[in-house]
């Protein structure tokens, strides 16, 4: 299996330039028949590497000598290949559900669309993968490059256009970051590997200015990618208006690959004496961590456009994977491991019942949809019971991993409470509106500066008529798949193993230039459901089911208080460019603070 | 967001990173050392494999899935560009009108342009022993087609550059790297591993896998500029909107 790793990243690259040579020629349904093939075999071999492990492959044979080389290393352990599983099986289910979805395929580019997605797959599999720091930069601007293609993919009206550009300036200046900071870093270590970057920094020993910078900057790049507080501005507008397929793999994975990426790179190359000390991490991350939470839940509650009160609900997610990761204790880690898990299935579930709507309705407000979807039952019941796993009732994942993660929260318990009942209310009241008619009809306040959800147009061809039973069933599935993280005691124990192997400095660097392979989670310990995390998880479960009854009646305020929040996000990219660039000093300021 | 606030947020932030930045340049090795420790690894793995160009050894097979990586980022920017600049339902295509070429851009074009075409071959052909290479060739290559458009016009160039086939290189670039790649693992090595027979250091055919995937990078580069700036030309040109479509956005 070893030596198969690379094709994970390799498969999608040649099925995409397959679908892009031959795509002239290629009747539709064999372009996308070929999408879904190739995109199924890279999740087989994800699969299979994930059952075996840990893996370390040097590309082109080019091992280390003496703990030095020239060659880029794959590292396929339990977190690499368990997040390219992922993407690979949430990839499969997207092109499913895209299938024949868009009206007017690029004239005789049939297979334009799945040949992007499979360079998306590829990009997010090939930075779950690599163990060397330019190559994770790469394969980031891989998912980059993509991403913009494929948010601004309705060119036929303006907003795409803009939101994709938006993505594409903040995304473009966290990526020349990230560069600056792995220059500044081989400056003093001569490596580009994470685990031979972080021996010689070992070696060196020298605490300085020069690590935190390159520090800063590589860190500042991936949490642009995660849509951390102040970087997350392009996130929201980006998710509005991309096609909903695509909004599936923004929010279930590529942003979750932001905070891997972040964690990841401190672990291996910055957590050994010679790095960045362990608590101005936590501060740094939880600090980051509390304010993309807040910020995320606040403005989660104020949307009435569907995707962008989705988009908020994954920034107030990413929060608390960033304050969960802070620590970098193996149980919290577990924790965060199987939220992302729970969490891509319910959000991917939510985006694609919003992609129902928007296809039968032809618009994603919720004011304006008001009772307009009682005859949807089925759909409506799959959008409350997400709203109900992302507000972490059990047994959903979210819900497991929410409660170990708050297990080693201390007093941030209170706010994986808070934030997840009020993302899972949100998700509830827009659900009782739409699909039950509940509460007044709101009118509409004019001059307001707010984001209406009535200028999108239907993605599909003509309004859909009967839902086609491909959809339903492809939300149904990623909830099912979202209750299994919950109910299938392997994957936590999986997780946990992958979470020791992950949080360990020393243990990496071992296993990738020494070719010592801890045996494979096997003797962790691991945590599974407990009475308090049942109990927690009940309490969001129940206070976001509340809050969406007393939202309908519009019994909660929030206009007000919340408008000066609501203006930054101004859709001017101009202010996200200052606000990145602000962040680099916040970012700073949090790992310099003194007293740490 | 005033001006104003917005330009003291930037000011702040650029403030914090410049301070950050010089704190750290501070640090730097001095300017001017001799520890070069990739570089030093770099000449000796190349001069091991018989590659008299070290850039390229690097390029193509020491860190040859960067390169990978990076030919993938060209060709998602070629598909990308197809799919945002299609010409959508409510466009329509003009023919351009020919203009008057003046004499001497003419003839300087039409001199220009075989010398042109042969040095971007040259190039991308010698990758693996002096400085140049696929990427560089590439570029060259695609330039010498569009001397066409300078000096002739652009229904000139049109008739050279049918987009269907550069379309199908485009996409046979990037297939060939893969395969080439996957010939390490067909041959029991690792993916990407240089599994040919190096050659006599300093011809052509030395460095073995290093030509073919160099090659395959050329095809790939030349084909994807002339695509890309025919979409943009085309874009320029061409395609026309029914209505103005500049309405405000939110």
């Amino acid at each position: 299996m070893d030596r198969l790793l690379p094709l994970i990243v390799v498969v999608p690259l040649l099925g995409a330039a397959l679908l892009a040579g031959a795509g002239r020629r290629m009747p539709r349904p064999v372009a996308e028949t070929t999408g879904c093939l190739c995109a199924a075999a890279s999740a087989g071999l994800a699969v299979a590497a994930l059952a075996g492990g840990p893996h370390v492959v040097w590309s082109g044979d080019w091992r280390p000598v003496d703990g030095h080389g020239v060659g880029i290393v794959l590292t396929g352990d339990r977190t690499g290949t368990g997040l390219a599983a992922l993407t690979s099986l949430l990839v499969v289910t997207v092109l499913a559900y895209a299938w024949r979805y868009f009206d007017e395929p690029p004239r005789g580019h049939a297979g334009a669309f799945p040949a992007l997605i499979l360079l998306f797959q590829a990009g997010m599999c090939g930075f779950a993968l690599t163990g060397d720091l330019f190559n994770a930069f790469v394969f980031f601007e891989l998912m980059g490059v993509v991403g913009y293609a494929l948010t601004g993919y309705r060119v036929e009206e303006a907003r795409p256009v803009q939101g994709a550009l938006a993505f594409g300036f903040v995304n473009s200046l966290g990526g020349y970051a990230t560069l600056l900071g792995i220059a500044l870093l081989y400056a003093r270590t001569g490596e580009l590997g994470m685990a031979q970057a972080g021996r010689e920094l070992d070696a060196a020993g020298r605490h300085d200015a020069l690590v935190l910078a390159s520090f800063v900057l590589i860190l500042t790049g991936l949490l642009v990618k995660a849509a951390a507080v102040p970087f997350h501005f392009w996130l929201p507008d980006a998710h509005a208006v991309a096609p909903t397929p695509v909004c599936m793999l923004l929010s279930g994975v590529m942003v979750e690959m932001g905070v891997y990426g972040a964690a990841r790179v401190y672990v291996t190359v910055f957590a050994g004496p010679g790095g960045v000390p362990a608590e101005d991490f936590r501060r740094a991350l939880t600090v980051l961590g509390l304010l993309t939470a807040l910020t995320g839940a606040a403005l989660c509650w104020q949307q009435r456009h569907l995707k962008r009160l989705l988009a908020f609900s994954t920034v107030a997610h990413t929060g608390l994977f960033l304050a969960g990761l802070a620590a970098l204790e193996p149980e919290g880690v577990t924790g965060v491991f199987l939220y992302v898990l729970g969490h891509a299935g319910a959000k991917a579930a939510l985006f694609a019942c919003t992609g129902a709507l928007l296809d039968r309705y032809g618009g994603v407000d919720e004011h304006r949809l008001h009772g307009r979807a009682r005859e949807m039952r089925g759909v409506g019941a799959l959008y409350a019971a997400g709203g109900l796993a992302l507000a972490g009732l059990p047994p959903f994942g979210t819900a497991l991993g929410k409660a170990l993660a708050e297990e080693q929260a201390g007093w941030l318990t209170a706010l994986y409470v808070v934030v997840s009942a009020v993302t899972g209310g949100a998700v509830l009241r827009a659900a009782a509106r739409v699909f039950l008619g509940a509460g007044p009809r709101e009118e509409d306040d004019c001059g307001a500066p707010e984001t209406t959800g009535d200028q999108e147009e239907p993605e599909t061809d003509r309004r859909v008529r009967r839902l086609p039973s491909l959809m339903a069933t492809v939300a149904a599935l990623l909830l099912a798949g979202s209750l299994a993280v919950g109910l299938v005691p392997a994957l936590a124990r999986a997780a946990a193993g992958a979470a020791h192997a992950f949080t360990d400095h020393a243990g990496y660097a071992a296993t990738v230039l020494d070719g010592t392979h801890a045996a494979p989670g096997a003797g962790h310990p691991y945590a599974w459901w407990s009475l308090t995390g049942v109990g927690l998880g009940l309490l969001s479960a129940l206070l976001a089911t509340g809050l969406a009854a007393l939202g309908v009646r519009g019994a909660v305020p929030a206009r007000r208080w919340a408008a000066p929040l609501r203006r930054l996000h101004s859709g001017h990219v101009g202010d996200y460019v200052a606000w990145t660039a602000a962040g680099i000093g916040l970012l700073s300021a949090l790992v310099l603070w003194p007293g740490g | 967001m005033s001006r104003r606030f917005r330009l003291c947020v930037l000011a702040l932030g650029l403030l914090a990173f410049a301070a950050l930045f010089t704190a750290a340049c501070a640090e730097l090795p001095p300017f001017g050392g001799d520890r070069h420790p990739y570089g030093d690894r770099a000449v000796h793995a190349a001069l091991l494999r018989h590659t008299a160009n070290t850039v390229s050894a690097v390029n193509f097979d020491q860190r040859a899935l960067d390169t990978l990586g990076e030919e993938s980022i060209l060709f998602a920017s070629v598909l990308g560009t197809v799919v945002l600049l299609r010409q959508t339902s409510d466009e329509h295509r003009t023919v351009p009108k020919p203009s008057p070429v003046p004499d001497r851009t003419r003839r300087y074009g039409l001199l220009a342009l075989p010398v042109t075409l042969l040095i971007g071959l040259y190039v991308v052909a010698h990758g693996q022993l002096s400085p140049g290479g696929g990427f560089q060739g590439g570029v060259v290559v695609a330039t010498a087609v569009h001397l066409l458009y300078i000096a002739v016009d652009y229904r000139a160039l049109e008739r050279v550059r049918p987009l269907g086939p550069y379309e199908i290189a485009d996409a046979a670039g990037e297939a060939a790297y893969v395969l080439t790649g996957a010939g390490g693992l067909l041959a029991g090595a690792a993916y990407l591993a240089n599994v040919l027979p190096y050659g006599t250091f300093n011809t052509l055919s030395s460095g073995g896998t290093v030509p073919l995937l160099n090659a395959a990078v050329g095809v790939e580069v030349a084909a994807a500029v002339v695509v890309l700036l025919a979409r943009f030309l085309g874009q320029a040109l061409e395609i026309e909107g029914d209505e103005d479509r500049g309405e405000g956005k939110g």
